[in-house]
C-alpha cells in the first residue's frame, strides 16, 4: 500500500516536473515550404521536403534542439504556383507563427519570398532554389542560403569542359562550340547566363543559346537549330517534363554531340531518367551539389560520414527509392545547419530564437570545409556584400551517369571517375 | 530548300495533327451542347493513365490497351455530361465554366492521390524515320495519321448515319429539333461519349510521345483552346485549319525566331483576329 502511494506520488512529482519543463523549454515552430504537388514536386521538390523531414525527425529524438527545444514542422504544399507560394510563405508566418521559413524548390519562388519574408524581419532559410538572382544585390538580411548557387553551377560545366577539351575531346578550349539551352524562369536564366560568361571566359564558341517554357508542348524547332548548330557540348537547364520531352525529341531528330552537361533539377532525378531513357541516359552528366553519399568520408570531418548513412536508410526507407537524389541531400544538409548548429548558437549566446538572435547566429557560423554532408563549409557573405546571406563556401560539382550510377567526375579532387567524353559510339545521341 | 526548314515545317505539320485532334473534341462538344468542357486536355491525361496502368503495370499489350482507354474516357465523357453539364444546362454559360473548371482541379488532384506527382512513362521507344538528312519520330507520324482517320471516320459518322445527321441538326437548331419530337439529352450523351472517345484516341496518342504526369493538360489545355477560339467555337473545320496555322507558327516560328518568340507571335496573331474577327476564322456571328 505504502509502496504504491509512493509510486503514485512519484509518478506525480515526475509528471509534474516535465510538464514544468514543457513549459520552460518552448518549441520551436518552422514552416517547411516545398512543392508536394504540380509539375516540380516531382523534379525534386519532394525529395528535398522528405531531406529536411529527415533531419528534424533526427533533431527531435534526440529530444530536440539542445536536448529540449522541439521542432514543431509545418508543412505546406506550393503547388509548383508562384503565387500560392507567396500566399503559403505569409500564412505559415503570419497565421502558423512559425520562428523560421524553410524550404522552397523554385528559384521563382524564392526571389519573390525572400522579399517579403525580409522586410517582416523573419527568417527565411533558403535549401534548395538555386537562382543567384534570389540574394544577388538584394541586401537581404534575414534570407540565408548555405545551398549552391547558378552562377557556381554555369561555371563549374564550363570550366569541367575547359579542363577535358584537350586530353578528351583533342581540342583547345577556343575550339569547343557550346550551346545554351534553359527553361526561362529565373533558375534556367540563372544558370544560363553564367553558362555564358563561363564560356566566354574559356574562349569557347557560342553557337546557340535559347530559352523556352518548362510547359513547352513541343521543343521540335529548337532540336532542329541544335542540329544546324552543331555544338561539341550542350549546357541545358530545365526541370522534368520539358528534359525528357527535349532528350526524346533530340533522339527522334537525329541530334548528336559530344557532351551533354545537364544542371540539376529534372537531371538530378536519375532514377525517374533511367525509367524514361533506359540506357540512353548513360554518359550524360549533372552539375548539382553532390549527392553525399557519393563523397568518401574519410574526406569529411569525423561523424559526417554516419550521418549521411543515416539520412540514406530513412531516405531509402521512406520512399522505397534505389538512387537517392541530390535534392534529399541538399533539402536534408541546410536544414541539418540551421537545427544543429544555428539554432543552438542562438539560443545559447543570443538569448533565443527570434529571427534576430537566429540572424546573429547565422552570422557567425564558421564550418570549415568537410564540415557537412555536401562536403562544403558554411560561411555567410556579411550584409552590405552583393551576395549577402549566400554561402560563400558552397560548391557543386559534375557528375556522370554510368550504368544508371552517379559517379562524380570534376572536381579532380573529388572524382571517382575518369570521365567518359566524348560520348561512346554505343549512346544514341553520340556523333556517327 | 534548306534541309532545316523543311524539318521544322514536317514537324508542324505532325504536331497540327495532334492539335487538330484535341480541338475536334472539344469543337464537337460546343457546337452541339454549347457548353465548353475547360477539362478536356485532363481527360486526355486521364486515357494516358488508363494505357500506362494497363500496358506498363498489368502488361496488357498496347493494341489492346488502347481501345479500351479510348472507351474509358469516352465512359468519363458520358459521366461529365450526366453528372455536371447536365444538371446546370440551363444556367449561365460562366457556371458551366467554373464547374467544368472544378473538375479540371478535381482530376489532377485525384491523379495525383492515385498515382504521385511522378512522371510516368510507358518506356516505348518506336524507329526513327530517316530520309536522307530528314529525321522524322515514328511516333510522331502514327500519331498524325490516325489523328486524320480518326477525323475522317468522325466526318463520315456526322455526315453518312442517322444518328449524326441528328447531332449535326441539334448543331444547327436546338430549339426547332425539340418542336420536332426530338429528345436532345440522348444527343447530347452521344456527343458526349464521342467527346470523350477523341480525348482517348488523343491520350494513345500522346502518351507515345510525352511522360503521364498530374499537369500534362496544363501543356495542351490552353493551346487547344486557343485553337478552337480562334477557328471559330464549335466549327469542326476552324479548329483543324487553325491547329494547322498555330502549329506552322510555333514550328517555323520557333525555327526563325525562338520557341519563346513563336507562342508571341502566336498570341499576338490569336490577339488581332478576336479583334478583327470575333467570330472565329469558320464561326458564325451570333
Amino acid at each position: 500500500m505504502r509502496s504504491g502511494l509512493l509510486a503514485t506520488a512519484g509518478l506525480a512529482v515526475s509528471l509534474g516536473f516535465g510538464g514544468l519543463s514543457g513549459a520552460v523549454a518552448q518549441d520551436i515552430r518552422i514552416g517547411v515550404l516545398y512543392d508536394l504537388s504540380g509539375p516540380l514536386a516531382a523534379a525534386g521538390s519532394v525529395a528535398s521536403a522528405v531531406g529536411a523531414n529527415i533531419a528534424i525527425e533526427m533533431v527531435n529524438e534526440k529530444g530536440g534542439v539542445l536536448g529540449k527545444h522541439k521542432i514543431v514542422p509545418i508543412a505546406a504544399d506550393a503547388q509548383s504556383k508562384a503565387d500560392v507560394a507567396i500566399n503559403e510563405a505569409e500564412r505559415l508566418l503570419s497565421q502558423e507563427k512559425a520562428d523560421v521559413l524553410l524550404g522552397v524548390f523554385s528559384s521563382a519562388h524564392a526571389v519573390p519570398i525572400a522579399q517579403r519574408v525580409d522586410n517582416q524581419k523573419k527568417i527565411f532559410w533558403i535549401t534548395t532554389a538555386i537562382a543567384t538572382a534570389v540574394v544577388k544585390d538584394r541586401n537581404l538580411q534575414y534570407t540565408f542560403r548555405a545551398q549552391v548557387h547558378s552562377d557556381q553551377f554555369g561555371a563549374a560545366s564550363t570550366a569541367f569542359i575547359a579542363e577535358v577539351a584537350k586530353s578528351k575531346l583533342g581540342m583547345d578550349a577556343k575550339d569547343v562550340k557550346v550551346a545554351i539551352i534553359y527553361e526561362d524562369g529565373p533558375y534556367g536564366v540563372g544558370v544560363a547566363s553564367a553558362n555564358e560568361s563561363g564560356a566566354k571566359q574559356q574562349g569557347m564558341q557560342i553557337v546557340l543559346k535559347e530559352g523556352y517554357a518548362a510547359t513547352s508542348p513541343d521543343l521540335s524547332s529548337l532540336v532542329t537549330k541544335l542540329r544546324r548548330a552543331r555544338p561539341d557540348v550542350i549546357l541545358h537547364t530545365g526541370y522534368n517534363p520539358d528534359i525528357t520531352l527535349l532528350l526524346r525529341q533530340s533522339r527522334e531528330q537525329g541530334l548528336r554531340f559530344k557532351a551533354l552537361i545537364g544542371h540539376g533539377a529534372g537531371y538530378g532525378q536519375i532514377d525517374k531518367l533511367v525509367e524514361t531513357f533506359g540506357k540512353d541516359v548513360d554518359h550524360i552528366f549533372n552539375v548539382d551539389p553532390v549527392a553525399a553519399q557519393l563523397l568518401d568520408p574519410k574526406s569529411l570531418k569525423p561523424g559526417i560520414g554516419d550521418l549521411t548513412a543515416e539520412m540514406v536508410r530513412r531516405y531509402k526507407e521512406k520512399t522505397g527509392a534505389k538512387e537517392v537524389p541530390p535534392h534529399a541531400s541538399m533539402g536534408f544538409n541546410q536544414t541539418w545547419v540551421l537545427l544543429d548548429t544555428v539554432l543552438p548558437a542562438a539560443i545559447q549566446k543570443h538569448g533565443g530564437f527570434g529571427a534576430d538572435a537566429i540572424r546573429k547566429a547565422a552570422l557567425e557560423v564558421d564550418i570549415p570545409e568537410g564540415g557537412t554532408v555536401q562536403g562544403y563549409g558554411v560561411k555567410f557573405f556579411p550584409p552590405g556584400t552583393p551576395l549577402a546571406g549566400q554561402n560563400e563556401r558552397s560548391s557543386p560539382v559534375v557528375m556522370q551517369y554510368v550504368g544508371g550510377v552517379t559517379k562524380i567526375a570534376w572536381p579532380t579532387a573529388l572524382r571517382t571517375i575518369d570521365p567518359v567524353i566524348p560520348l561512346p559510339a554505343s549512346s544514341p545521341y553520340a556523333a556517327r | 530548300m534548306d534541309i532545316f526548314l523543311v524539318e521544322a515545317i514536317v514537324n508542324g505539320i505532325l504536331l497540327g495533327g495532334i492539335l487538330a485532334l484535341l480541338a475536334l473534341g472539344l469543337n464537337l462538344i460546343f457546337g452541339v451542347i454549347d457548353v465548353v468542357w475547360i477539362a478536356y486536355a485532363e481527360l486526355v491525361m486521364c486515357g494516358m493513365y488508363a494505357i500506362y496502368w494497363l500496358y506498363a503495370v498489368h502488361g496488357v499489350p498496347l493494341p489492346i490497351a488502347a481501345p479500351i482507354a479510348i472507351v474509358f474516357v469516352a465512359i468519363l465523357g458520358v459521366l461529365v455530361h450526366k453528372l455536371i453539364i447536365s444538371p446546370i444546362l440551363g444556367s449561365a454559360p460562366i457556371n458551366q465554366l467554373l464547374a467544368t473548371g472544378g473538375l479540371l482541379f478535381f482530376l489532377q488532384s485525384f491523379a495525383t492521390l492515385l498515382f504521385g506527382a511522378d512522371f510516368r512513362n510507358i518506356g516505348l521507344r518506336l524507329p526513327i524515320v530517316e530520309v536522307g538528312e530528314l529525321f522524322v519520330s515514328f511516333a510522331r507520324l502514327l500519331a498524325f495519321g490516325v489523328a486524320l482517320l480518326g477525323m475522317l471516320g468522325l466526318w463520315l459518322f456526322l455526315k453518312r448515319t442517322y444518328v449524326g445527321t441528328a447531332i449535326r441538326a441539334i448543331a444547327q437548331d436546338r430549339e426547332i429539333m425539340v418542336l420536332m419530337g426530338v429528345d436532345p439529352s440522348r444527343v447530347y450523351l452521344i456527343t458526349s461519349a464521342l467527346g470523350g472517345g477523341l480525348a482517348g484516341l488523343a491520350s494513345a496518342l500522346l502518351v507515345l510521345q510525352y511522360d503521364v504526369h498530374p499537369f500534362i493538360g496544363l501543356s495542351f489545355g490552353p493551346i487547344t483552346f486557343m485553337i478552337c477560339v480562334l477557328g471559330g467555337l464549335g466549327s469542326m473545320v476552324g479548329g483543324f485549319i487553325a491547329a494547322f496555322i498555330m502549329s506552322q507558327i510555333i514550328s517555323v516560328g520557333g525555327f526563325y525566331t525562338s520557341i519563346e518568340l513563336s507562342y508571341v507571335l502566336a498570341f499576338l496573331l490569336f490577339i488581332v483576329m478576336i479583334f478583327v474577327r470575333p467570330q472565329g476564322l469558320f464561326g458564325v456571328k451570333s
